[in-house]
């Protein structure tokens, strides 16, 4: 009996009658619906069974029955098995048991719902404002449908964040939204006593965007991969690829194995160059500007790759639901080959030049440390959860496109600071490297003329859901769609890695020094946009009401004819 | 081992040697299959509208001035270089160009305008270009359909048949603009 179907039994047995149904288009994918009383037995369930927390998704239904939905999905990763737990309620009562007493990395998750939704949960620990900005009005939930999606609210005067207590004895230094040290608008609040760092409060989602609330209501199926493309400078193909692939899976589309090593290539050539890209920035946090000028040259070598390969150094725009749009021939095969041998040299020689250097190990070794527990309990991702010696890799844990094909290690460091994840970034750029070749020869041996993408003939089934995971350079990000009418999805998630890390840096920071500050933030590589994608904008209105349901439909109509 | 790494880090510039351009003095040629400004070919496009219909970031758009006349708009302010017109053209109308320094003070220089003369067929009553053969099967294969007198309206995404919901949204079609009131009832 497989992994699957004994959680199926175990679940059927222990909820009786809350358990409602259950789906599952793939193999390694498990969509349960129950009822919303048994959301927290049932996430207990699946935690005990070994599972790690990855996103919540709540949306307001329109198909099988209306109402509001909370979605929560689980990753089996030593029997690569993604489950999705799906609860519905009434849109009188929005409310939801909270799971995050339990499982903390759900956290933002549901605070995420509480702004965007309007739903409640109960026994949340810290329902704060999160993703909207201070002055968005009382009331208007960006992802209910009444709300158009460009909706504007006047900005209000004089209302700004109000910062948690801070430890007593302790004085606060805010970092950001704009600050030398951060590359993209962030707030973090540090908690100082002398230059002990004593913790920390984070105000993000400054560049949200509402990109999934534009796909729901504007775009068609396949716009969003160019879309989703621009959710991130660095790890673009990572979420086209990843929406693709949840798409492909709700509609039960197969594409090409041409199509599908393409991919894989064009993953990995975004991982050297992501990887490259840190080595630097983390170079130059720690005012070591010979590392960041030399791994920012090899790094350009990949770019002027990809712009030959994709017709553009970063927003490749290979992917389109049902394979790729351009091909990767012998003579471009020669090419890739060409520069990853001289990448490979210059990395080696950069690598055998710093590892050693005192002042690296002294800014790095010891620093941000977190323990294994811990960075299990935050579900950590991606480099930084191997730094601290959890032996995760979607790549191989969860096979996508062609990694069930490629042999390659997954490296992990047990020095639980920013040295172990410097060591893996530096280790990982030579696994992508041979990752490539392999991927380069199996398409020169066997895959010579087949098609690039299937025609898609039929319409995409709504109702559907998909689920994928896409291990970006930062770690492992997640893509949940529920296909929809009008030729687009009802729902679209985006989780990107820097998500789960991020709720993790306070802890990083405690006890620091303040001047470790920007590499311990840095050794997580933030993706700000990453992680806000969709927007609106945080400032709590002193005497903000709330509209009623009546007001709300009006003012959206007068909205829409003004549009 | 410390010093010995230090002279490593600088024996690695010293065999590199310069690596800067010296862009723009000297133009650095973009290569082969670049995405740059997209290029229309007046007389190959047959009006189909399915670039239109299918530009992620909404930036081309179409519009009937008279029964025969049909103008083709693209405004590349918004546009994201993805090459997805020139995929989808069926008469290969488009090319993404290799010209990329398109930074200017005028919008005008980087919009393309093109008035295409369309026929009207005099059986079914729509409009085809007659310079290029089958032009009508392509029409009704990509479907685009519009051809109204008084309208003079822009289409923001065609459909198979006309809907008049679809020409009732297009003729009051403006940018997202603030709220005049607060939704907070405080003004």
């Amino acid at each position: 009996m497989s992994r699957k179907d004994e959680l199926l039994n175990l679940l059927k047995d222990e909820l009786k009658g809350n358990f409602l149904a259950a789906s599952s288009l793939e193999e390694n994918r498990l969509f349960i619906d129950i009822k919303k009383e048994a959301l927290v037995e049932t996430a207990n369930q699946l935690m005990r069974a070994g599972a790690r927390y990855q996103m919540g998704v709540g949306y307001e239904a329109r198909k099988n029955g209306r109402g509001l939905a909370m979605v929560h999905t689980f990753a089996f990763d030593a029997d690569s098995l993604l489950v999705a737990i799906r609860a519905l309620t009434t849109e009188d009562e929005p409310e939801f048991d909270s799971l995050t007493p339990f499982i903390p990395g759900a956290g933002w998750s549901e605070r995420e719902y509480i702004d965007l939704l309007g739903l409640h949960f109960k026994n949340h620990p810290h329902p704060k404002r999160l993703v909207l900005s201070d002055d968005w009005p009382e009331g208007i939930y960006p992802l209910r449908q009444e709300v158009p999606y460009d909706l504007m609210p006047p900005a209000a005067e004089e209302v700004a964040f109000r910062l948690d207590e801070a430890p007593p004895g302790s004085s606060i230094i805010p970092f950001g939204p704009f600050h030398a040290c951060l590359h993209e608008p962030a707030h973090f609040a540090v908690y100082v006593d002398g230059e002990e760092i004593k913790g920390c409060e984070y105000r993000g989602f400054m560049v949200h965007r509402g990109i999934e609330k534009l796909a729901a209501t504007e775009l068609t199926y396949n716009e969003i991969p160019f879309v989703a493309e621009r959710i991130c400078g660095i790890c673009g193909s990572v979420h086209s690829v990843n929406y693709a692939q949840a798409v492909e899976a709700a509609s039960g589309l197969k594409i090409p194995r041409r199509a599908e090593f393409i991919r894989t290539i064009m993953l990995e050539i975004e991982r050297l160059h992501s990887h490259l890209m840190w080595l630097g920035v983390a170079g130059h946090l720690i005012g070591f500007d010979t590392v960041f000028m030399q791994a920012w040259r090899i790094r350009e070598k990949i770019m002027w790759l990809a712009e030959s390969l994709t017709g553009n150094r970063k927003t490749y725009g290979m992917v389109i639901i049902g394979g790729v749009r351009r091909d990767i021939d012998l003579t471009k095969a020669e090419l890739i080959k060409k520069t990853l041998a001289e990448v490979e040299k210059d990395v080696q020689a950069l690598e055998k030049a710093i590892i050693k250097d005192k002042s690296i190990h002294r800014r790095t070794k010891g620093v941000g440390y977190l323990s294994r527990e811990k960075a299990k309990e935050w579900n950590l991702v991606g480099p930084v959860a191997r730094a601290r010696g959890l032996d995760i890799d979607a790549r191989r844990d969860h096979p996508y496109a062609a990694y069930d094909e490629v042999k390659f290690e997954v490296v992990v460091a047990d020095s639980g600071d920013v040295w172990g994840t410097l060591v893996v970034r530096i280790k990982e750029i030579y696994e992508a490297i041979r990752i490539i070749h392999q991927c380069l020869e199996k398409l020169a041996s066997r895959l010579q003329g087949s098609p690039l993408a299937i025609e898609i003939e039929d319409p995409i089934p709504a109702g559907q859901q998909g689920l994928s995971v896409v291990e970006a350079p930062r770690g492992e990000a997640v893509h949940y769609v529920l296909t929809g009418d009008d030729n687009r999805p009802e729902r679209w998630r985006v989780r990107a890695p820097t998500y789960p890390n991020l709720q993790a840096v306070p802890d990083m920071l405690l006890n620091n020094k303040l001047a470790d500050f920007p590499i311990i933030v840095g050794s997580i590589d933030p993706c700000i946009s990453c992680t806000d994608r969709v927007a609106v904008i945080d400032r709590r209105s002193a005497s903000g009401r709330i509209l009623s349901r009546q007001e709300l439909e009006k003012l959206s109509r007068e909205m829409r004819s003004k549009t | 081992m410390w010093l010995w790494n230090k002279i490593k880090q600088l024996a690695i510039p010293s065999r590199t040697g310069v690596v800067t351009l010296r862009y723009p003095y000297k133009p650095r040629p973009a290569p082969a299959g670049f995405r740059g400004q997209p290029v229309w070919d007046h007389t190959k496009c047959i009006g189909c509208a399915g670039c239109a219909s299918n530009c992620p970031a909404r930036t081309i758009f179409l519009r009937d001035i008279c029964q025969e006349i049909r103008i083709l708009l693209y405004d590349s302010s918004r546009c994201t270089y993805c090459g997805r017109c020139a995929d989808l053209c069926p008469e290969k109308a488009i090319t993404m160009s290799e010209n990329f320094e398109l930074a200017t003070d005028h919008r005008q220089d980087i919009t393309e305008t093109m008035e295409l003369f369309m026929m009207t067929c005099q059986r079914c009553g729509r409009c085809f270009d007659l310079e290029i053969k089958n032009a009508l099967d392509k029409l009704q294969m990509l479907g685009y359909r519009y051809d109204s007198l008084e309208a003079r309206k822009v289409i923001r995404q065609s459909t198979p048949e006309l809907e008049p919901e679809l020409l009732e949204k297009t003729a009051t079609y403006r940018r997202p603009e603030k709220l005049e009131k607060s939704p907070c009832g405080k003004d």
